[in-house]
Order: structure tokens, then C-alpha cells, then sequence
């Protein structure tokens, strides 16, 4: 068995040992699902004070402001969710005394990071699918069947990019110890300039410029284009085109500055210490 | 004495004609900023023996047992465990190596020992039906089946430290690594996690054993190192190391020819120069402590103090004799 496939047959174990540490604590699961039903409400009344006309178009559609702002909704919680916990996965792991433990086992120190948080990214699409349901209901969101599969496609290249970030935040976290105000100032900063709650035109001209070139929104003009719009392949192909390479930049990024921050940690002595 | 310590395990080590596939250290220096943990430790363990790593706070031990486990690199030196280099081989190296570290806060203390163990396993590279029969096994063989659903939230510091022995013994390996695993245990508990250390070493496992509980070497490991300061003391066998033991401070039951507490100063007067005579340790209590002094034997102080009509009831060392040379070697200080 090559070694590659040894590691990779390792992230189902971590992913059943996070189920259960998660199905320990119900209650959170519980109040996860309350806190995203409650946004949804929030969003939904900020939406009645918004004039649809001025809501951009996709596909000729006109959408309301409840559905501009689910999906950014959507992507932002992606993004925050993925980037938090892929940042303090490996922290939670150092805080526990765990790492030390994982780090004395044949195992890539990548194989840690992947699978601390293998089962995440099985349950933030459930979580998402969840959110999009409560709305549909409960809202009336209109979703074009057609967009569904081409705006999980843009959400796949779109992911490394999120991976990335997270692990560049680890990396960071394992050097410096503190960094959740830093990820919070950094998620704030992400959520203004990329288009998740307001059109990128309402800002100055030269943020809207730069911003419209950020790969995050990219991604939520893209799944707005599929979802609300019904576009096909050929429009999530051009922006795939310019997604992807962004995102494997962030990716490798990640990588790199990662593995140095675990080497300087192997070299100081301190890998355990937090 | 502490050079000829070192020259003994020197010769020790020149003795030694073919390299071990236990554990090899040559001259290892670790430096964490300006401090020096590690200075130029040298160290063998061939495989089925258990080798103690004695040493006080401080002495460098836990440093010494990261860089053996390739967790931190040394700033200079070779080590070669289970006949790989483990700064240029860690991953491999871990395949053949089984730690029970110092702490507590090794498990997930949410699932339960049984799930502990299985995913340990899977990290070692066995499948999930082969991992949770190893797991089932080793629960069994160090006493956990009946807890193996509890959580390790729940276990006492006994049972997580014999789950931690389990987790060290998932591969077999070929070198173990024990740091202090025994420090925070009552007697009983000492007991059954040397006894299942034991066993490895006696199915062929190289044992490292860092402790600070002097006693337990007696009888269970085979050689000794002597860390202070991050450098070796001593290196050698237990009976050389208590070599090193030149007991002075007695303990002794005293009773007067007559009633009522002895006269120390009339004890003393009797003792002279060759010792000298603290008062009881508590009030109304019969013990003593006589101090010898350098060239005064035990036998003569005895003897002193019988004819000024004191009676010796009982008399032991203060300390033990591995505590006597561990202080005796800790306490000097090379020029």
C-alpha cells in the first residue's frame, strides 16, 4: 500500500473519533441549528426595508434582498465555519495535550490537519443544506433547480481557497498561541469586501474595483449567477477558471507556512507548550 | 567521584562492540535559547533491557525523551533508535516506538478507552476491524476491559496511565519511552504499570524509564543514567550506582537505662566527635537522628552511646541508598 493511500485511509478515524467527541455535547449540535434558524430571521425582516428594484439581477431574475443575502449567508458561513476550525483544530488538539500524541505516531503532520477537520466538512454542507431548506420554507426562497449542481461545482473549487486560509490561521495559532482576534478582524474584513450581505457596487469605486477580484467574491457572484439565475456550465466555467488557480495559491500558501510553523515548533521545543 | 563515574561510563561505552537496534545517543546537545538542556548525553539501551533515566527537576529528562521520539530535533549530536536515524527518519522511526508520556492530557477524554485506543491505532496504519481487535486485546491485558466503554474523562490517573501503557504497546514496538509514568500513581498502581513495562522488555523492547522515584529502579532496571543539569552524572548499573552511597544520617530508636527522656547532652558528650545527636523528631518520640562524621563508623557511635547507658532500640538509614547516591552525585558540582 503506497504510502499516500495509508494516510488517506486514516481520515475516516478521525472523523468518527470528531463525531463522537461532537455527539457528546447534543446540546451543541442543538444550538447551532437555533443560531443559523435565528439569522435567517434576522435577515429576513432586514430584508423588508430593502427596495427589490435596487436588488442587481441575475438571469434576468429579479431576487429579493432575503435572497442576495442567503446565499452570501451561506458562504460566509462556509468561509467563517471552515477557517475557524481549521485554524483552531490543530490549537484545540495542542490545548487537549493531544498533539504531541498524534505528532509520536506515524502520521504526516498534513494527515493531522486534514483529518482534524475531515468531519467538519461533512457536516458544514449539512448544516448549509439545512440553512437553505429553513429559508426555502419558511421564506419562499426561489432556488433554480438547474443552478443547484453547477453552484456545488464552483463551491468545490471554491474550497481549497477557504482550506488554504485556514491553514495559513493554524500555522499562525501554532506560532503565536492567540490568534481568534485576529481570524475574527481578518472573517470581518473577508465578509465587507467580497459581497456576502451587500452588492460590491455600494462601495468607492477603487474597493469595488479591487474587491471584485477577490476570490470569495467571485465564488458568491457565481453560486447567485447558478442559484438565483439559473445560469449553466459555460458561465461557472469562466469564473472556475479564475477560481481555482486562486485557490490553490492559497492552498499551497497554507501548506508551506504550515509545515514551517510545525518545523519551528520541532526546533524551539515547544510543540506541546500552549 | 563524578569524574569517575563518568569514566566508568565511559569505558562502559568502548566496551560496547556492536551497535544496538534499541536505543543509541552520541553526544546530544540541546540548547532552548540560553539555556542548555542537554550536554553531550550519551546514552545505550540494548533491546529487552530497561534503563533507567534518573535525574532531578530540571536534569533534562523529558528533553532527552522528546528528542529519542523525534518530537524536537537536538541542536547537535546522533541518536539512532530502533536502528534509525530519528532526526532524518521520524515518521519510520515512530512505527517501532511505543511512549507512555508524563502527562495526563494524552486521550480524548470525551470517548471512551476503547475508542481511544482504536484510533491511536489507525494512526499507526491498522485497519479498523485489526485496531479495534488490538485495542479489545490490550484493554484486557492491562486490566481496562471492564472500563473499555467508559470515558477516559471518568478513568482515575491509575487507569489512565495503564491505558496509556496500552497505547504504547498498539504495535509492539521495539523501543519504549516511559517518562514518568508513575510519579502521580499509589503503590499498587507503580506496580501493575512496571509489571506490564516489564513484559515488553521481556518480549525483546528497548525500555527508557525517566523517573524521579528512586526506589522503583531497585530490581527492575538493569542500568542507570544519572542526569543533573542536563549533563550525565552517572551511567552504569544500579549496584555501581550505589557505590556512590555512603550513608551518614541514621535514624535511631533511643531509650535510657532509667525512665524518662534521654539526657542528650549527656549523649552527645558520649558520641564525641564522631557524631552528632539531633533532638527526637517530635516531642516525647524515641527517634533520633545522628549524623556520622567523616571518618566515624556506625558501629562506634553505637557502641559510644551504650556505654553512657543509652540503648540503641532500633536504627536505619535517613535515606535509602539510591537516594544517598543520587544526592551524593547530584549535589557535587564538577570543577
Amino acid at each position: 500500500m503506497s504510502a499516500v493511500v495509508s494516510e488517506v485511509l486514516k481520515i475516516p478515524a478521525f472523523v468518527r473519533r470528531d463525531f463522537l467527541v461532537a455527539w457528546s455535547y447534543r446540546m451543541a449540535f442543538v444550538t447551532d441549528l437555533l443560531g443559523l434558524a435565528g439569522q435567517a430571521l434576522l435577515f429576513y425582516f432586514v430584508g423588508q426595508l430593502v427596495d427589490p428594484s435596487k436588488m442587481p439581477t441575475y438571469g434576468g431574475n429579479e431576487v429579493s434582498y432575503l435572497e442576495f443575502a442567503a446565499v452570501g449567508m451561506l458562504l460566509g458561513a462556509f468561509i467563517q465555519f471552515g477557517m475557524q476550525n481549521i485554524a483552531s483544530a490543530v490549537r484545540n488538539e495542542q490545548l487537549q495535550g493531544t498533539l504531541e500524541s498524534l505528532l509520536v505516531t506515524p502520521t504526516a503532520p498534513h494527515t493531522i490537519q486534514l483529518g482534524s477537520v475531515a468531519f467538519l466538512f461533512l457536516y458544514i454542507p449539512i448544516r448549509l443544506v439545512l440553512l437553505l431548506g429553513v429559508i426555502a420554507v419558511a421564506f419562499g426562497l426561489e432556488v433554480q433547480g438547474s443552478g443547484v449542481v453547477p453552484a456545488l461545482v464552483l463551491l468545490l473549487g471554491f474550497m481549497p481557497f477557504v482550506w488554504g486560509l485556514g491553514v495559513a490561521s493554524a500555522a499562525a495559532i501554532v506560532t503565536f498561541r492567540r490568534g481568534a482576534g485576529l481570524l475574527a478582524m481578518g472573517t470581518l474584513v473577508v465578509a465587507f469586501v467580497s459581497g456576502l450581505y451587500f452588492p460590491i457596487e455600494l462601495l468607492p469605486d477603487w474597493l469595488a474595483t479591487v474587491a471584485e477580484q477577490n476570490p470569495i467574491a467571485l465564488a458568491v457572484e457565481g453560486m447567485r449567477e447558478s442559484l438565483l439565475g439559473g445560469s449553466g456550465w459555460a458561465e461557472v466555467g469562466s469564473t472556475l477558471v479564475l477560481l481555482v488557480p486562486m485557490s490553490l495559491l492559497a492552498l499551497a500558501f497554507g501548506v508551506v507556512a504550515f509545515r514551517a510553523a510545525l518545523a519551528r515548533e520541532r526546533r524551539l521545543g515547544t510543540v506541546g507548550l500552549y | 567521584m563524578i569524574e569517575e563515574a563518568v569514566r566508568e561510563s565511559r569505558s562502559a561505552r568502548a566496551l560496547r562492540l556492536v551497535p544496538t537496534t534499541g536505543i543509541d545517543a552520541e553526544s546530544l546537545v540541546r540548547r532552548f535559547r540560553r539555556t542548555l538542556a542537554l550536554d553531550g548525553v550519551s546514552l545505550t539501551v540494548a533491546p529487552g533491557e530497561i534503563h533507567a533515566l534518573l535525574g532531578p527537576n530540571g536534569a533534562g529528562k523529558t528533553t532527552l525523551v522528546r528528542i529519542l521520539s523525534g518530537v524536537i530535533a537536538p541542536t547537535s549530536g546522533t541518536v539512532s533508535v530502533a536502528g534509525l536515524d530519528a532526526v532524518s527518519n521520524p515518521r519510520e522511526l515512530r512505527t517501532m516506538l511505543g511512549i507512555v508520556p508524563s502527562g495526563d492530557r494524552s486521550f480524548y477524554l470525551r470517548i471512551s478507552g476503547f475508542e481511544n485506543l482504536v484510533f491511536f491505532a489507525r494512526m499507526h496504519g491498522l485497519r479498523r476491524k485489526a485496531a479495534g481487535q488490538r485495542a479489545s486485546e490490550l484493554l484486557e491485558h492491562v486490566g481496562l476491559a471492564e472500563a473499555s466503554g467508559k470515558r477516559v474523562g471518568e478513568y482515575s490517573h491509575g487507569m489512565q496511565k495503564r491505558l496509556s501503557v496500552a497505547r504504547a504497546l498498539l504495535t509492539d514496538p521495539r523501543v519504549m519511552l516511559v517518562d514518568e509514568a508513575t510519579h502521580d500513581l499509589d503503590p499498587e498502581g507503580s506496580r501493575r504499570v512496571q509489571a506490564l513495562v516489564g513484559d515488553a522488555a521481556e518480549r525483546g523492547a528497548a525500555v527508557l524509564w525517566a523517573t524521579q522515584r528512586l526506589e522503583e529502579i531497585r530490581g527492575f532496571a538493569r542500568s542507570v543514567t544519572l542526569l543533573d543539569r542536563g549533563r550525565v552524572r552517572f551511567q552504569g548499573s544500579v549496584p555501581r550506582l550505589l557505590e556512590h552511597a555512603v550513608p551518614r544520617r541514621y535514624v535511631v530508636r533511643l531509650r535510657n537505662g532509667r525512665p524518662g527522656e534521654i539526657e542528650l547532652q549527656e549523649a552527645q558528650r558520649a558520641l564525641g566527635r564522631a557524631a552528632r545527636i539531633t533532638p527526637p523528631l517530635e516531642e516525647g518520640s524515641e527517634h533520633h537522628v545522628i549524623a556520622l562524621s567523616e571518618d566515624a563508623v556506625l558501629g562506634d557511635a553505637v557502641a559510644a552511646l551504650a556505654r553512657a547507658n543509652v540503648q540503641v532500640l532500633a536504627c536505619r538509614q535517613e535515606r535509602s541508598e539510591i537516594e544517598e547516591a543520587f544526592l551524593a552525585l547530584t549535589q557535587e558540582r564538577p570543577s
